[in-house]
């Protein structure tokens, strides 16, 4: 049986998509395991009803595998779940008001699950992330330095990195890597030719737009729920090099 | 022009004012310090005061920001939890001993300091603990210099000196499901940076007993690393009559090349 993963983000509290999410597996053939890479919880809803659902999957729900983000970052940092620290980068960019708004929108008794959710997993020689291995808020897009790309892949040792953060869907290859380097130091000189093997980063999107990846081919599918068409990137876009 | 760059000074005055000496004697005026004025080491006041009165320039490094912040490296940072323990009484010591002068001074200290296309740091741009060391991944070494937007970055924390040049590089991307075909693969060159490490004036650990430090000329581009013999008996003479742990005076003297050094260098303490 083919071997899938559904990776999902910014839910942002909204069950009918995650509903909606549920409904589109159940049709997708194969063995699915569906990842949930953060963002569940915003200011924008009320996000008690999905907290819920994840935490208490109905008996037909493919079960989520949950990992937090940067909105969940901020209500554990502004719950004083991060020492004294406060979710100070939020209140000067929102505004206190966004702060209110999203304490207001999850209950604290789901405070210690989302405190108790992992950073990433590592699957395979997947990352499956938010951000980046190097924060939770770094944004990696197509437009993101392939060294800077590269650097985040290798602090996780993994070849492949599924990042959130962006809400842009997109799956670039490092398909090759060559750097000389020499060092000299006080025992003499040495020189060392680095190749690194082709490595992925891969946007999964965020909403309803998620991404299907068959573990397999190392295919990916971006697929936005409800109708299950297949996004294809429009070349390098905005990319400058 | 001759620029000279120190690190890790570690409160070892013999040491200082010998490098202190091979500078004068070359005739350079210009030195960049990379932080660790303190620690270990049994004259931190006078070492502290001697930069400070020299008016050279210093990056704060791990142990001055330990110093006025409290501890902030872990156990990660150490090979043993016996090591662990030495650091943390060393710690404690210098703290003690620190006047509110010289605890401001090391307080204000910057993160960095940045010259034209040189860039002066502790451990790496990221982290004053992050270790830089002369093998790592190329291109993460190469990625910490540009994304910090340098041509040279010198940093210390490793205690070894080494010149590092990463050259001739590129990596090819493609757009694995793009359209249209002819926009979807790129290859980028990238540039030529290098990482100076200058070693470690006050506690050695590149195999050797002598300070080391570099010196950078800026019109040529040519780095030298210098090694200086100095008064190690006294040091540790000193160490021993401050009550200090008598590891720290025989590892001196004997250039124990993986004194306190963790076993994963590479790692970066996210406490």
């Amino acid at each position: 049986m083919i071997e899938r993963w559904a990776l999902v983000s910014g839910l942002k509290g909204d069950l009918d998509t995650y509903e909606l999410i549920q409904k589109d597996l159940k049709k997708t053939p194969g063995n699915i395991t569906l990842f949930v890479l953060g963002d569940m919880i915003g200011p924008e809803k009320n996000c008690n009803r999905l907290l819920h659902r994840l935490i208490n999957p109905k008996s037909n729900d493919l079960q989520p595998w949950c990992i937090y983000g940067w909105w969940e970052e901020q209500i554990l940092l502004e719950s004083g779940y991060r020492g004294d620290q406060r979710a100070e980068a939020l209140r000067i960019n929102k505004g206190e008001e966004v702060v209110k708004s999203l304490t207001n929108a999850v209950d604290k008794s789901f405070l210690d699950w989302i405190a108790a959710l992992q950073f990433g997993f590592v699957e395979l020689d997947c990352g499956l992330i938010h951000g980046s291995s190097k924060d939770v808020g770094e944004n990696l897009t197509l437009d993101t330095p392939p060294l800077t790309l590269l650097d985040r892949l290798t602090r996780l040792q993994v070849n492949r990195l599924f990042t959130a953060r962006s809400k842009q869907q997109f799956h670039l290859e490092l398909t090759e890597g060559i750097v000389n380097s020499e060092v000299e130091d006080l025992n003499g000189n040495r020189k060392k030719e680095q190749k690194v093997p082709q490595k992925a980063v891969i946007g999964i999107g965020a909403g309803k737009n998620y991404t299907l990846y068959d573990v397999g081919t190392d295919n990916t599918q971006f697929v936005q729920a409800g109708y299950k068409t297949e996004k294809r990137i429009k070349g390098f876009g905005r990319l400058s090099f | 022009m001759n620029q000279a760059v120190i690190s890790c000074l570690h409160a070892n005055l013999p040491a200082v004012e010998a490098v202190l000496k091979d500078i004068e004697l070359q005739g350079i005026t210009n030195i960049t310090c990379l932080g660790d004025l303190v620690g270990y080491g049994p004259q931190p006041n006078e070492v502290i005061e001697l930069i400070r009165d020299k008016e050279i320039p210093t990056c704060q490094g791990c142990w001055d920001e330990d110093v006025v912040d409290g501890l902030d490296a872990c156990d990660c940072s150490y090979p043993s939890q016996l090591a662990e323990k030495r650091g943390h009484f060393a710690h404690q010591w210098t703290t003690d001993k620190l006047t509110t002068e010289n605890k401001d001074y090391l307080a204000n200290l910057p993160y960095s300091i940045r010259k034209d296309k040189c860039l002066f740091v502790h451990g790496s741009p990221n982290s004053q603990h992050e270790y830089l060391l002369p093998d790592m991944d190329a291109f993460a070494a190469l990625e910490r210099v540009e994304n910090a937007r340098a041509e040279i970055l010198f940093c210390g924390h490793t205690h070894q000196p080494y010149i590092r040049e990463l050259a001739d590089g590129s990596i090819a991307v493609k757009i694995k499901n793009a359209v249209p075909k002819d926009t979807q693969e790129k290859e980028i060159q990238l540039p030529m940076r290098r990482i100076v490490n200058a070693g470690s004036v006050g506690e050695p650990r590149h195999g050797g007993t002598k300070a080391t430090y570099v010196v950078y000329n800026d019109v040529t581009n040519e780095v030298k690393i210098r090694e200086v013999e100095y008064d190690i008996e006294l040091t540790c003479k000193a160490i021993i009559d401050a009550g200090l742990p008598p590891i720290f005076a025989w590892r001196l003297k004997n250039g124990f090349e993986f004194a306190e050094q963790a076993e994963d260098a590479s790692h970066v303490c996210e406490r």
